[in-house]
């Protein structure tokens, strides 16, 4: 116990690998936030009309709003007058066309967080709209989408080319009155994705977007909206890194999904923003609302994350099961370490008949961290037949952390059958005997056990993110239990 | 009236019968009536906003003002219907509108070094041993109905087994209310010594009428004791009731307690233990509900210390319009290492407008635990169902034999014989029993 004790601490002590500053000179807005400052965004994106007014009533809702204080978080004030709201590469009226233009330092920058942008093209199929902060420098294989029609833009973009389509989903899914967060993101939100699948239309690819928080005490606020037209496939990638930082960055995102009749749409996402240091001292808030609404009949949309980073993680990714036979999956990995807090789960609002939903999460909470599950299933009175399974899995690694569960189930409609099923423990002594008696070290004991523990999970995640979310549970966990 | 009128006029209303309130020369006891009146009238009852009450709306209770009933109102019973709820072979101490009845109570035999008496004699005899019992194992902040309680009781039961004292019968507490628009508030403190043991019944009946029955109960149970408290209520139709009981158990300890919840328009129980080291609590539960009930049932196990086990199942059957509530919470405190926690809920629909609102939760501090816990909702197993047809079962037969097997389940842990038999009559009383055959029961 005490040699393994040592690798512990040791372990548990590595250093964040993604931590470091690029060094571009960016057009920032001073900190504060008032409708002037909306409308200097707006302008400076070239938006039409009717976002700015969407913006305006956004933020003067979130005047009126709280910030949430329901969660089992301890979360330091944030001052949301000190933040600057808008900040971009200066380069900004001479966009690069292709990756020759783009600024050497960033592909440097893309090299260090392993994005083969200009070889990831061919080799693994995958087109990246990459955002960096907050404006997006390159778009790949957009030939390829085209000829299929697919939309695959940033969303600034889509707003001049279809503000026919932003215009009729923006909003619909995630309110701009929805929560505090959401309101905030919504008035100030300085770019994301947009992506149109059309009717009939299977994405040829999986899309891939990577978002990275860089100049200090810039929030970031992405808006996401996906809309998977009837009888569509997509899957989608998201995956964050972010550089070491001593001050605290808010990040407060938007995700909306929208599947018509017998469209699926799949989000898989790996988060490793930097989770501030082992006293606890700085790391990324990450308060996101990521909300689905499968309104077609058969329509289907499946979440999955891992979630490794961030100082503060309060994420519900949900789904409406709006249409008949519609499908809603959650999966989710989320561990904790340090002082890190994470109060995570989901939504599945059963409307439709025959709906189905399924929930499968893994807690693992190390160092002083807490970890929560906070998920509600609710079925509606007209929800015949509705099913849902859910299972919430926490393992515990040390004696100074939390893991928490709270789920609330709400039933209206006889026909139903929901299960729940939650358990909480450590990792067996007799499993960890066992390997090791076989010749595995404590470490690969370890780190085999835990990643049993999440394959229900990895085993959703597109074949790229699985590779990367075993390397990042090894990295942080591996050991780390004795 | 609104429901700030209505809860402004309880103060004015305690003045007047203040005076008539037990307890009138012990001066600690008027600081915490005062007090927690004092809470009530700013805080009022719990409202939908608060995370404790989310599923359970109490504006009906605020709708009324109910009188408290002072000693020359108490209303007139029939003895014989008392008599149905009667347990052989058991003392019986009853309490008539929140009032003890020496008459109607039996506690004849009672060991000389047992104590089994009503509050109002228990403050004039022990008011400095009971000081060290009130608000113990709940502080009347808790919330509005306890305050609310603490404020207005007007009697209640003590019950004292010292140490090494086994009891050989079990002592039962009927507590009846007789009249429209009254409230009956009692409040009790059992304490069971070092290595004693007893069972403790609780039985709620009531008139037709609507009224409002509150009770909290602070139980501490000593070390490597042993108490079973049953709650058997059976509140009249258009009832209000709240009941709390409040635990401390010390190490090694036994808790157990069964709730069986079938009365009541409106009915709300609490249950919260604080476990000793070593200590092991065991929590039963069975809701009925028909026509409009709404039946609540919140939990609370706070593991604080080392190698402690709790059990819980409570089991639901809703039909008609009913709406059954469930709340269950562990926590697991950082010292509490070796702790063994399983919960689990089971809810039973049987209607297109009933519904089940469950909340199991677990909030764990410690590492070396095992803790687990897990809900279902849902319907009748139509195989099993199916398996009853294709041996000659009717499928009505099946659905009800299924039903009850479901709730019986609960009934069968009561091995009180007589106990036993008055539950399983007062659930067949309100489920369809066509079909079931007595005999094989």
């Amino acid at each position: 116990m005490s040699s393994s004790a040592q690798e512990i601490d040791n372990l548990i002590g590595q250093k964040y690998k993604e931590g470091f500053v690029t060094d571009i000179e960016v057009d920032t807005f001073p900190p504060g936030l008032d409708e002037e400052v909306i409308a200097k965004l707006s302008a400076i994106k070239g938006e039409p009309e009717f976002m700015l007014e969407y913006r305006l009533k956004a933020f003067r809702h979130w005047q009126t709003m709280k910030e949430p204080d329901w969660a089992q978080l301890n979360i330091e004030p944030i001052d949301y007058q000190a933040i600057s709201y808008y900040s971009a590469p200066k380069k900004d009226s001479d966009k690069p066309q292709s990756l020759d233009e783009i600024d050497p330092q960033l592909l440097e920058t893309y090299k260090k967080l392993g994005i083969p942008l200009d070889e990831q093209e061919r080799l693994a199929g995958v087109a990246v709209d990459a955002v960096f902060d907050s404006v997006s420098v390159a778009t790949t294989f957009k030939g390829k989408l085209h000829d299929v029609g697919v939309i695959f833009c940033p969303i600034s973009e889509a707003l001049q080319e279809h503000p026919e389509l932003v215009k009729q989903y923006l909003g619909t899914v995630v309110p701009e009155t929805d929560n505090f967060f959401a309101a905030l993101n919504a008035a100030v939100f300085t770019d994301g994705s947009f992506v149109y699948i059309p009717k009939g239309v299977r994405c040829p690819m999986e899309l891939s977007t990577y978002f990275r928080i860089n100049a200090a005490n810039t929030g970031q606020f992405e808006r996401t909206l996906i809309i998977a037209d009837a009888d569509s496939h997509v899957s989608y990638l998201e995956g964050c890194t972010a550089p070491m930082r001593d001050e605290n960055q808010l990040h407060a995102a938007v995700v909306e999904l929208v599947a018509l009749d017998n469209a699926e749409i799949k989000y898989s996402t790996v988060q490793n923003w930097y989770p501030g240091d082992e006293n606890g001292v700085g790391g990324i808030y990450n308060f996101v609302t990521k909300r689905a609404e499968c309104r077609g009949v058969n329509s289907k949309v499946s979440w999955t994350q891992v979630e490794t980073g961030s100082a503060i993680t309060w994420k519900y990714p949900s789904c409406v099961l709006l249409g008949e036979n519609s499908v809603g999956e959650f999966y989710s990995v989320a561990l904790t370490n340090n002082y890190q807090q994470a109060d995570t789960g989901t939504k599945m609002i059963h409307i439709g008949k025959n709906t189905r939903s399924t929930i499968i999460s893994k807690g693992i909470s190390a160092g002083k961290s807490q970890n929560t599950y906070r998920g509600l299933v609710k079925i509606g009175k007209n929800a015949e037949n509705a099913r849902n399974y859910t299972q919430c899995d926490s393992l515990l690694v040390g004696d100074k952390c939390g893991a928490h569960t709270f789920p609330y189930v709400e039933v209206k409609q006889p026909s139903a059958q929901v299960e729940h099923e939650a358990t909480t423990s450590k990792i067996s002594e007799d499993q960890l005997f066992f390997c090791q008696q076989r010749g595995l070290s404590a470490e690969d004991a370890v780190s085999m056990i835990v990643n049993g523990f999440c394959k229900q999970v990895f085993k959703e995640l597109p074949m790229e993110f699985a590779v990367e979310a075993q390397a990042l549970l090894g990295l942080s966990l591996e050991g780390s239990v004795g | 009236m609104s429901a700030e009128q209505i809860n402004s006029q309880y103060p004015a209303e305690y003045a007047k019968v203040e005076a008539l309130l037990p307890g009138q020369s012990v001066s600690w006891l008027k600081t915490l009536r005062e007090q927690a009146l004092a809470f009530f009238s700013s805080h009022g009852f719990p409202s939908l906003r608060e995370e404790e009450w989310r599923y359970t709306n109490v504006s009906a209770i605020e709708k009324k003002l109910f009188s408290p009933v002072v000693h020359d109102e108490i209303g007139a019973l029939d003895v014989g219907s008392l008599d149905t709820y009667r347990l052989e072979n058991a003392w019986t101490i009853v309490l008539v509108d929140g009032h003890f009845s020496a008459a109607l109570s039996d506690l004849e035999g009672l060991p000389s070094s047992v104590r089994v008496l009503d509050m109002a004699s228990a403050l004039e005899q022990y008011p400095d041993e009971l000081q060290k019992y009130f608000t113990q194992a709940v502080s009347y902040k808790q919330h509005g109905f306890v305050a609310f309680n603490a404020a207005w009781f007007t009697d209640g039961v003590f019950i004292h087994v010292p140490s090494k004292e086994v009891l050989s019968k079990p002592v039962q507490i009927i507590h009846v209310v007789t009249q429209a628009d009254y409230m009956s508030n009692t409040r009790h403190i059992i304490t069971i010594d070092k290595m004693a043991q007893a069972e403790v019944i609780e039985t709620f009946i009531g008139c037709d009428d609507a009224y409002l029955s509150t009770a909290v109960t602070e139980v501490f149970v000593g070390e490597n004791a042993d108490l079973t408290l049953y709650k058997l209520q059976l509140e009249g139709e258009k009832a209000y009731h709240f009941a709390g009981t409040y635990v401390k158990q010390e190490a090694n300890a036994r808790f157990k307690h069964h709730n069986f919840a079938f009365g009541g328009l409106l009915a709300r129980n609490d249950i919260r233990t604080d476990l000793g080291r070593a200590s092991e609590c065991e929590l039963n539960g069975l809701y009925l509900g028909i026509k409009r009930q709404h039946i609540d049932n919140h939990t609370r196990i706070n593991h604080l210390q080392p190698h402690a086990i709790s059990r819980e199942l409570y089991k639901g059957v809703l039909d008609q319009r009913a709406r059954g509530v469930f709340q269950g919470r562990v926590v697991v405190a950082e010292y509490a290492q070796k702790t063994s926690s399983e919960m689990n809920n089971r809810n039973l629909l049987l209607s297109n407008d009933a519904e089940a609102d469950t909340k199991p939760q677990l909030e764990i501090y410690a590492d070396d635990v095992k803790c687990a816990h897990g809900v279902t909702v849902g319907q009748l197993d139509e195989k099993s169902i199916f398996y009853l047809q294709s041996r000659c079962v009717d499928e009505a037969t099946a659905r009800n034999m299924l039903t009850f097997a479901f709730a019986n389940e609960m009934v069968f842990k009561i091995k009180i014989k007589n106990l036993h038999d008055q539950i399983l009559e007062q659930l067949l009383a309100r489920f369809p029993q066509e079909g079931i055959q007595q005999e094989w029961l």
